[in-house]
């Protein structure tokens, strides 16, 4: 019954037929899903950033670019994009300094690398939470092990978390000690998969150690890097876990992120139509951040070869 | 160069050193919990902090018979066992077939994959917020495992999606020789092949539910508390707490080691994206 095409066998055809039909099925369930719980929800986000909602109080009302106007004419927002700014940056930076470096020694390495290795994975798979209210616990001023261990090498304690300069400082600290191995394992990786023939050329010329690095390695070792730097970055940015536990944003506002800023309207005050927009905001952001990344370095090639 | 006995240079010693104290760095706040669930309050409460002392596992016993953790960990258990068996059940075919076929818009969907890894979470957790409220979502079971299958779907399917292509081609090739059909060759040919990915995604996807704490909060409220949430509850009275709420925390923590040592080869190319294989 038209079961068979004209040109190719039977079976064939058929296998071929199947096709869409196979392709459709198979990704159908992943599409709704991830159209319900994500492109939706986005709308809904879209869409909730030019209301007046707050909950309990209904109902909403369509608020045009009102959320978008105060936001942009209140200071707080100016001062938590700064603290943001300030946050991820010294944090990124920080961490490739110290991730790239050690990768570095790494790959020269040639005892106990796996037992490295594994402790080097724990800080970014250990459950934050329980990582965080550990150094709750080491950055008490009196009771805390830090200050312990600094007046034992004969240095002054400090208020870890209590003044404006220090809570960021001590919170940049935290997101070190967890994602520093996260760009150090990338670039390990990255050492890893290296052609070796760049470098024997250069041995062979007499380069420096210096210079192997900065004319051979470094060269090779951009899109890694640049994979790290994004994803680190953009994480940074997001940081909620060691800011809420460790300073919910304070002293003050001191260490008031756009993403506690955001969660403070919009769960804390249950303003969901402003905190919404500085939702919106903060992916409008990091979208041109992206971009800007991605059009610089092939990405997406480099993670899908 | 690994063969040759090398003596050990100062260029050498200086880079064990360097590469150890790093490792002791980043081991430092798991053995201070650790070292903090085995105190007594007076120990715990000491000051200056004492490294030496009578360990106990007074915490732990408390810990374990304190219904309100044990209902944590229920809760966590469940919402994790629930958003992986989902979560793969609904990536392992769609990153199937993004894998192995052609077709228009694969890539879009691959751009889309990816921008939901980079959604501030913020973003999706008050829309989250405000349609749970209305369906009468929050502070369930359901609710979480929902949320959490959401925040993984993208990551699901990326990852299993290189495990897929790792396979070689000729696999479906041979199947179809032997007169299998495409269900078929993926039910009984791919599937079992690539066990050894999907339990790491799977592994990976638990412990990312598992360790998932501004949703949990936010969207189980007091109702269903997952133990990062409950350890967040009581932090409040860390001061007399901190031992009991350490070994709390070392019990979430446990699960979480076990995996790191019998998976770190996955769990480093699943953390970091697929970007180290």
């Amino acid at each position: 019954m038209g079961k068979r095409p004209a040109g190719g066998s039977g079976r064939k055809a058929s296998w071929r037929r199947e096709r869409g039909h196979f392709i459709l099925l198979m990704l159908t369930p992943a599409i709704v899903l991830l159209t319900g719980l994500i492109l939706v929800p986005f709308v809904v986000g879209f869409g909730l950033s030019f209301t007046d909602y707050i909950l309990s109080l209904p109902p909403a009302r369509f608020a045009g670019f009102d959320n978008y106007m105060t936001l942009l004419s209140t200071p707080e927002f100016w001062g938590s994009l700064r603290v943001t700014l300030i946050f991820t940056v010294c944090s990124v930076v920080l961490q490739t300094a110290i991730g790239l470096g050690l990768a570095i020694l790494l790959h020269e390495e040639t005892r106990g690398v796996p037992i490295l290795r594994a402790i080097y994975l724990l800080p970014m798979a250990v459950t934050p939470i329980a990582a965080v209210f550990t150094f709750r616990m080491m950055f008490n001023p009196s009771l805390g092990v830090f200050n312990h261990i600094l007046m034992g090498m004969g240095l002054p304690p400090q208020d870890w978390l209590g003044t404006g300069n220090m809570a960021l400082l001590s919170l940049i600290l935290v997101d070190t000690w967890q994602h520093a191995p996260f760009i150090l394992l990338i670039i390990a990786g990255g050492l890893a998969s290296l052609p070796g023939d760049p470098f024997e050329a250069a041995k062979i010329d007499g380069a420096t150690p210096w210079q192997t690095f900065r004319l051979v390695t470094l060269p090779l070792l951009k899109p890694f890097l640049a994979i790290a730097l994004l994803f680190r970055s953009i994480d940074a940015f997001k940081t909620f876990d060691i800011i809420y536990v460790l300073t919910s944003g304070g002293p003050g506002t001191s260490t008031t992120t756009l993403n506690m800023y955001a969660y403070k309207q919009a769960i804390e005050f249950v303003s969901l139509g402003y905190g919404s927009s500085v939702a919106i905001v903060m992916l409008i952001i990091i979208t041109i951040v992206t971009q800007l990344f991605l059009r610089r370095s092939r990405l997406l090639t480099v993670a899908e070869s | 160069m690994k063969k040759k006995a090398r003596k050990l240079t100062p260029g050498i010693v200086v880079r064990r050193i360097i590469l150890w104290g790093f490792a002791v760095w980043c081991l430092f706040p798991i053995y201070w919990l650790v070292n903090m669930s085995l105190k007594e309050a007076v120990d715990a409460a000491s000051r200056p902090p004492t490294f030496v002392f009578v360990p106990t596992l007074v915490n732990y016993a408390e810990v374990i018979q304190d219904p309100r953790v044990a209902g944590f960990l229920t809760n966590s258990l469940i919402i994790a066992l629930a958003a992986t068996f989902f979560g793969l059940l609904i990536g392992a075919p769609a990153a199937y077939v993004l894998a192995r076929h052609r077709f228009r818009g694969d890539g879009k969907i691959a751009f889309w994959i990816l921008a939901t890894r980079f959604t501030p979470p913020i973003a999706m957790l008050i829309p989250f917020f405000v349609i749970f409220y209305n369906l009468g979502l929050l502070g369930t079971h359901t609710g979480l495992v929902i949320a959490h299958v959401g925040i993984n779907l993208a990551m699901i399917v990326w990852i299993l999606r290189g495990f897929f292509q790792d396979l070689p081609r000729d696999l479906e090739e041979a199947a179809f020789i032997d007169g299998a059909g495409r269900f078929e060759s993926f039910r009984k040919v791919i599937l079992p092949l690539a066990l050894p990915g999907i339990a790491a995604v799977g592994i990976l996807t638990f412990l990312s539910s598992w360790n998932e704490f501004l949703f949990s909060m936010v969207l189980g409220g007091n109702n269903v508390m997952t133990v990062p949430v409950g350890i967040y509850a009581y932090i409040g009275f860390e001061q007399i707490e901190w031992g009991k709420l350490s070994a709390a925390a070392t019990l979430m923590l446990a699960p979480v080691l076990v995996f790191i040592i019998l998976f770190q080869r996955q769990l480093v190319r699943g953390l970091t994206l697929g970007a180290v294989k």
